[in-house]
């Protein structure tokens, strides 16, 4: 603490002509971590996962909400892409369909395994066993598929190579008088309702009044969402209310945005035909990024790639959605939870607890009562009430655990500074002046970390399964927002089924605990003159 | 000697009672425990003065009321012309930048999270925060004081980055001394600096002391209940008892002519490191143990164990007897008048005529 870089070359402190640093506890600590390998691997495990979910909005992975129905339930591959795997689930169910009308023959000891399959509800072994076989008597020649499965097929492969997804990026508006092009998000509400008027051939007034209504439904929803049970005047009385409050401009901000979807719809709509077009005529190339132009006044920039190329290296979910992406999005939030919980309930804890301790008499009387009445309310019962009250949001939830969960680290660090009040050393400093804050967090804090830092690093993982839980009650995260927590607990129907979708969330969670784990166990080893990790 | 100087540190009637409450919520207090009970004595510049007495006389407390650690029920405690008790805070801490202590345990009072630089540095640091030095000081000065302190006392300097667990126990001591010179201070209060360590090691801790003494010229109060460590390093003595002071003299003249009863006692239980006195020596063995200090007293206080009392020591208290410039006392024996024909009635009846 008294360290400074700029300082020159130091005289010689022992009879070595050694050259000795001063140094301090959290320095030392810092060394004895980076000693540690566990440790060292747990934080590196930790921060790569944090920045993961920092950063996963760069990431180059598909969007985690985007529902694309064709591809529910996907097994994991890093070869086939989403159409082979489609196709493959076709088939399939297709040889088991033939087998089961008797045209995919096979010898009397395998029905009868599959017949124990299906009893046993090993629904998968028989669907690869009739895989693996009806390609092999396909091969052979020994199989063909009906003429109706064939055309299922044939249809099958004919989607799969032609559906493609289109993402408008932006829109120009090209003004035909002077020749400029303007993007069309930054421009205003006015000039967007004649371009999507002039776009679709009708009058202005047409749209304004179409905008007006579209904002009138939207604010309503709005309000009777938030106060619920009003009769029909009453809810007219309010929206004229919140209409008023929300001004010209915020009515302009709100009608712009939707008049933005409107045209990003119209306009996606036209460009698809289009690109229809190119596919039958053969002459699309996928992946497509390019400006279109859509009439002499508009244009676009586009990025279409086709629907079923995509790779889903750890599957899909029932709805179709990339597992990768769905859990590193729902990394954000359980991490979020962990740390962020964590962290508030011990900074609350350590200053209640030391208050309580260090004061003693009447404050550590009344701070105990609260505790003990809070720790007497159940409480899930408490968290749960605070999220009906204040409504659902993640936010919500971070401060609803975060209030109920200081009790114990409070309790944890009064009984530590009520120990070390009396000590000698504390005493010392009294005696030379420190204040009261500084032997607080200078002397007992120190001396209580390796207590407070086991106890946060097991807090760590029961935030991250209280969250769960409450997302599973349907009071945590909501979809399409995904966590951990939330995803095991979606997985867990249909499990034998769909194994993947239990296996990657459990195990990127499991991972991230045992690295917090030892990186605890690190960091209290650290913050211990006396470990056994001396320097 | 001493009286013609000016007395570094008054202490005036200083009382310290620790209240002994009941109830839980509503407290209220039942009694209290006075741990020091009306001590006055003056500390001149430059001497030792050693605080001597059985285990719970109030010595220790006495040197932490006087570094205000406790807030003194009553009394004063001058310091170079401030009142301690009555200063506001900043004036305290200003005032007691030259009154550093040293403390009993040097295994529990040094912070075992702290490596031993940041522990001889922190007065410094919270004095330099506070902005209470005469002149700020840099990290870097911070540093150079704290390598020149630990040459001081005998340390190795490069040990600066290790922890407390990792010395002696002596070496820990000088750690302590180190902390406490480090505002350079006028006045060190050393509670029973030595008890806690070997003989060997503590003759060596009390010549670091008095080098200490000679070279920064500073004054000691030295508790300590081994008397043969007080006969050595003290100039006077002050011999407590249940939290009053009973004698102070110089120290020569307490070992050779002890003149309270309980002086009388303490040193006849010292023993002599020569078997054939040792043999002869005379114990004088005091009957009883030692009060509770929680009652009230009108009497003398040792009146319960005295081996000398007399009717009137029950009902009277007896103020400090200036035997010579050397010797005060708090006896009846040695009153101008001769107590020792008054009978009980006639004792308490003057008593009772002096409270009215």
């Amino acid at each position: 603490m008294f360290f400074t870089r700029n300082k020159k070359k130091n005289a010689a402190l022992n009879e070595f002509d050694q050259v000795v640093e001063g140094n301090s506890l959290s320095k030392d600590a810092w060394k004895r971590l980076r000693k540690n390998k566990a440790a060292v691997v747990g934080m590196v495990i930790v921060i790569v996962y944090s920045l993961l979910a920092a950063f996963a909005m760069f990431l180059p992975i598909y969007p985690y909400d985007q529902i694309i129905l064709d591809h529910q339930h996907l097994r994991p591959s890093l070869t086939k892409t989403a159409g082979d795997l489609m196709m493959e689930n076709k088939l399939k169910d297709l040889y088991f369909k033939a087998w089961r009308a008797g045209t995919l023959v096979v010898t009397d000891a395998q029905s009868k395994q599959i017949e124990t399959w299906i009893a046993d509800n090993e629904t998968n072994n028989v669907w690869d066993f009739c895989y693996t076989e009806g390609q092999k008597q396909l091969a052979a020649g020994t199989f063909t598929f009906s003429d109706a499965d064939q055309r299922t097929i044939d249809r099958l492969q004919e989607k799969i190579n032609t559906e493609f997804l289109i993402e408008v990026d932006k829109m120009y508006y090209t003004d035909p008088d002077t020749g400029k092009t303007k993007n069309i998000a930054r421009m205003d509400f006015e000039q967007i309702k004649q371009i999507y008027a002039d776009y679709l051939g009708v009058d202005v007034a047409v749209i304004a009044q179409q905008s007006d209504q579209e904002i009138r439904n939207q604010v309503l929803n709005k309000v009777k969402a938030a106060t619920p049970g009003l009769s029909t005047e009453e809810y007219e009385a309010n929206l004229e209310l919140e209409l008023q409050s929300m001004g010209d401009k915020g009515i302009a901000t709100l009608g712009k945005s939707n008049m933005l979807v409107s045209i990003k719809t119209a306009i996606s709509r036209s460009i698809e035909r289009g690109l229809k077009q190119e596919i039958k005529d053969g002459t699309a190339k996928f992946p497509v990024n390019r400006t279109v132009v859509v009439n002499e006044k508009i244009s676009a920039a586009i990025t279409a790639d086709l629907k079923h190329t995509r790779h889903y290296y750890l599957g899909t979910d029932y709805s179709g959605r990339d597992m990768l992406s769905r859990i590193i999005y729902g990394g954000q939030v359980s991490i979020a939870i962990g740390l962020v919980g964590t962290i508030t309930s011990v900074l609350i804890g350590i200053v209640l607890g030391a208050i309580a301790g260090y004061a003693g008499g009447k404050i550590d009387f009344f701070l105990m009562r609260l505790v003990d009445i809070m720790y007497g309310l159940p409480y899930m019962l408490l968290v749960i009430i605070f999220m009906a009250i204040f409504g659902r949001n993640i936010m919500n939830l971070f401060v609803a655990l975060a209030i109920v969960s200081w009790l114990t680290v409070a309790r944890m660090v009064r009984g530590q500074v009520m120990s070390l009040k009396n000590s000698e050393y504390v005493e010392a400093a009294r005696s030379m002046g420190a204040s009261t804050w500084r032997i607080i967090f200078r002397h007992m804090v120190p001396n209580s970390l390796s207590v407070i830092i086991v106890y946060s690093t097991l807090r760590v993982p029961a935030f991250i399964m209280q969250e769960s839980f409450l997302s599973f009650l349907g009071l945590g995260v909501q979809a399409p927002y995904a966590s951990w927590g939330s995803l095991v607990g979606d997985a867990v129907n249909g499990m034998t089924l769909y194994p993947w979708k239990l296996i990657f969330p459990a195990l990127a969670m499991t991972i991230f605990l045992f690295a917090m784990n030892f990186f605890g166990d690190g960091l209290r080893d650290a913050f211990d003159p006396q470990s056994k990790n001396q320097l | 000697m001493s009286t013609n100087k000016i007395p570094l540190l008054e202490v005036k009637d200083l009382k310290q009672h620790f209240p002994i409450t009941s109830g839980s919520i509503l407290q209220k207090q039942v009694g209290a425990i006075r741990a020091v009970d009306g001590i006055s004595f003056d500390v001149y510049p430059g001497e030792t003065l050693g605080i001597v007495g059985e285990s719970g006389c109030g010595k220790s407390t006495t040197v932490r009321s006087i570094s205000q650690l406790y807030k003194p029920t009553s009394g004063t405690v001058k310091f170079n012309g401030v009142d301690l008790v009555k200063a506001d805070h900043r004036t305290m801490l200003k005032a007691r930048r030259d009154i550093q202590m040293i403390f009993q345990d040097p295994y529990a009072s040094l912070d075992p999270r702290m490596t031993v630089r940041s522990i001889i540095a922190e007065p410094m640091v919270i004095y330099n925060n506070r902005k209470l030095l005469e002149k700020p000081m840099s990290s870097i000065e911070i540093e150079r004081r704290v390598e020149e302190l630990m040459e001081r006392v005998g340390l190795n300097k490069a040990f600066k980055n290790r922890y407390p667990h990792e010395f002696s126990g002596g070496q820990r001591q000088r750690i302590g001394i180190a902390r406490a010179l480090a505002l350079n201070p006028k006045i060190i209060l050393a509670d029973e600096p030595v008890s806690a360590l070997d003989v060997s090691i503590q003759s060596q801790i009390l010549n670091l002391l008095s080098d200490l003494q000679k070279e920064f010229g500073l004054t000691y109060i030295f508790i300590a209940h081994d008397l043969a460590v007080i006969q050595h390093i003290s100039t006077r003595v002050a011999v407590m008892y249940l939290g009053k002071i009973v004698e102070v003299s110089e120290a020569v003249q307490l070992y050779d002519n002890p003149l309270h009863p309980y002086t009388i006692a303490l040193l006849s239980a010292a023993p002599i490191p020569d078997p054939q006195i040792e043999r002869e020596r005379k114990r004088i063995i005091l009957t009883g143990d030692v009060p509770s200090p929680d009652k009230e007293r009108n009497g003398c206080y040792f009146y319960d164990r005295c081996p000398k009392k007399m009717p009137w020591c029950s009902c009277h208290i007896p103020p400090m007897f200036k035997m010579n410039d050397k010797q005060e006392v708090a006896c009846w024996l040695y009153d101008q008048t001769d107590h020792s024909k008054t009978t009980m009635e006639e004792a308490q009846a003057d008593a009772a005529k002096v409270q009215n």
